[in-house]
């Protein structure tokens, strides 16, 4: 187990190596540059733009740059983003990431506990018109786009009943509401549809047949074999998805104007903000890949098959 | 002794594999309608020159933001411009990005999935990590990162989500190869000293042919989705033209007071990319793939 995670661990880290050697050569290596994005394109003579690239640095040779980058991004400092001098990198999506993790935090739990519970009646009431109903809502659910669906909710919660505030952000909790079921509501179609599936082959397997003809209860049956063997691989597939919500979508913010870390990443994309595309992409990256690792780990801890397999290796 | 005639039993007309697909593609109502939603909105697209009576670019100040009329079917935009010609219009850059992105990735995932499977070594380490490396991180962070460097329009955002989608049929045609190698049959071409090229070409790729099919449906509703919400950011389809996610990111201040504005694109992007996953689930169970490929 030791040796499989410490494994894994260096494979997330030539991942990320990979993708900031990546990330910081391909940015410099496309023409063009923060001094001449839309704004203040053409504003700025010859001689500002060296001073400003003298600054910071971007008159160095690439390798050069990237490895004084990469001596300080060991310490996790990432630079000073170019639209906020006076705050680090890392600063900023600290300050950022708690908007978009509440949303997204709320939304894959409202997801989760929704789907599971379809796709327990679905899989309750398998081959029933029921389950078709729950089946085809999760298909057509899991299709409609986040920054749609948060449209039609602003406009009818919104702007017609004035349930709720249309968009921007107050710490208030009725600011928060739509966003959240814009962004979950589409989540719930797959956690149900993954739901049915897997308690359907749970109770198709043999144990399952065993145990109700050595007389077990269907409750006792349920519980201690269907629900246990099911929840191995939901637990690996639905844990996932808190951190991928969490880090936020780009979307959703867009919709409601929430000032989460995603549209730091588009607006720094568009004037071409250097450290803090850089550092934004790394963040996520880092956090996905852990995320991952975690994932696996557990999934030995909770499935002893797979702890007993590698054992035997 | 008597010779007793049997009857010459009639003969059985098996279905063969596609015509089998077909019956079992039929019966899914999902999937038949992403075939007919699809197909309408690919003759939308190649004739609505001649079905739009007014251009989706001209404007007319004099009517803007109007709610549909007999005229303007969808309404007016806040720049007067015919929302329904605009609508109409929008599929083409839709279709090109879903389908364009895919034979793209089509086009380079194959032949390097394929050499990947059959030759291994080295060139198999460099593609399985490749592939490793772009499933780890999300496409929407390759895709913002390569749009902010080469420029929004239609061509870079083909590009860039080729660069992230491309891995899909890779890993699809790899693990095939990898498989199909070992085999009786390759072996025995390879003793009749049947050139590489040809071995892939006849004998590898034909077995792959129903997985591409699926893993080429399964990633047009991605690119769909791709298009309108980088173009809803404004990181996509360049304005004036049209796009059904630029539209919904134009109809900006006024969609609290003009709802046409975000319910037509809005439910034109839901619609077609609920159609192309009810193509792509269809196709999955007419040909019964096995999907953890």
């Amino acid at each position: 187990m030791l040796r499989y995670t410490l494994r894994s661990l260096g494979g997330i880290l030539s991942v990320v190596f990979l993708l900031s050697l990546f990330t910081f050569v391909m940015a410099r290596a496309i023409p063009g540059g923060p001094w001449d994005v839309a704004g203040n394109k053409g504003t700025l003579t010859e001689h500002q733009i060296n001073v400003f690239k003298a600054k910071y640095g971007l008159d160095k040779p690439v390798l050069e740059q990237y490895l004084v980058w990469l001596r300080n991004a060991v310490t996790l400092d990432f630079g000073s983003p170019y639209m906020a001098p006076e705050m680090s990198v890392t600063e900023l999506i600290l300050k950022q990431l708690p908007y978009s993790a509440l949303v997204g935090g709320l939304a894959a739990t409202f997801a989760v506990v929704v789907g599971i519970i379809l796709g327990m009646i679905a899989a309750a009431r398998q081959n029933t018109w029921i389950d078709i109903a729950i089946n085809s809502f999760a298909v057509i659910i899991g299709t409609v786009p986040g920054f749609v669906l948060g449209f039609v909710l602003a406009y009818y919660f919104g702007a017609k009943l004035h349930w709720f505030p249309t968009g921007g952000w107050q710490n208030e909790p009725k600011y928060i509401v739509l966003p959240v079921l814009a962004f979950g509501i589409p989540a719930i179609g797959g956690v149900a549809r993954w739901t049915r599936q897997c308690i359907v082959e749970a109770m198709s397997s043999d144990y399952v047949r065993t145990a109700y003809s050595k007389g077990v209860r269907q409750t006792g049956v349920i519980v201690r074999h269907v629900l246990r063997n099911a929840a191995i691989p939901m637990i690996t597939s639905f844990l996932p998805m808190f951190p991928a919500m969490m880090t936020g979508s780009v979307f959703i913010e867009r919709t409601f104007g929430i000032p989460g870390l995603g549209q730091y990443f588009v607006q720094s994309s568009m004037s071409r903000d250097y450290p803090l595309v850089t550092g934004i992409t790394i963040f996520w990256a880092l956090l996905i890949s852990i995320t991952y690792l975690v994932t696996d780990i557990l999934y030995g801890i909770i499935d002893p098959r797979v702890r007993l397999e590698g054992k035997k290796r | 002794m008597t010779v007793v005639t049997l009857p010459t039993p009639k003969r059985v007309r098996y279905a063969g594999f596609w015509a089998g697909a077909w019956r079992r593609f039929r019966r899914n109502l999902l999937a038949m309608y992403g075939l007919v939603f699809v197909t309408a909105i690919v003759i939308m697209a190649v004739f609505a020159d001649f079905i739009v009576p007014i251009g989706p670019l001209e404007v007319d100040f004099d009517h803007g933001l109007e709610p549909p009329t007999a005229l303007h079917w969808m309404g007016t935009d806040n720049l007067g411009r015919d929302m329904f010609s605009r609508v109409m219009y929008a599929s083409r850059p839709m279709l090109m990005v879903g389908i364009l992105t895919q034979v793209f990735s089509m086009l380079i995932g194959i032949p390097l999935g394929i050499i990947a499977g059959y030759k291994g070594g080295v060139f198999n380490w460099v593609i399985s990590r490749l592939i490793e490396f772009f499933s780890a991180i999300p496409w929407y962070l390759v895709v913002l990162y390569l749009i902010m460097l080469l420029k929004p329009s239609l061509e870079n955002l083909i590009i860039a989500l080729t660069i992230t989608s491309w891995v899909g049929p890779c890993r699809v045609v790899r693990g095939l190869a990898l498989s199909v190698r070992e085999q009786d049959y390759i072996e025995a071409a390879r003793a009749l000293g049947t050139p590489v090229w040809r071995i892939l070409l006849n004998h590898v790729l034909p077995q792959a042919t129903p997985l591409l099919l699926w893993s080429f449906a399964v990633g047009i509703p991605t690119s769909v989705f791709a298009e309108a919400g980088l173009s809803f950011l404004g990181m996509g389809i360049r304005p004036p033209d049209p796009s059904w996610g630029l539209m919904l990111g134009e109809s900006g201040q006024w969609w609290m007071y003009r709802p046409h504005m975000f319910v037509f694109p809005g439910l034109m992007i839901t619609l077609s990319i609920l159609a192309f996953q009810g193509l792509a689930d269809g196709l999955r169970t007419a040909i019964d793939v096995n999907v953890n490929v």
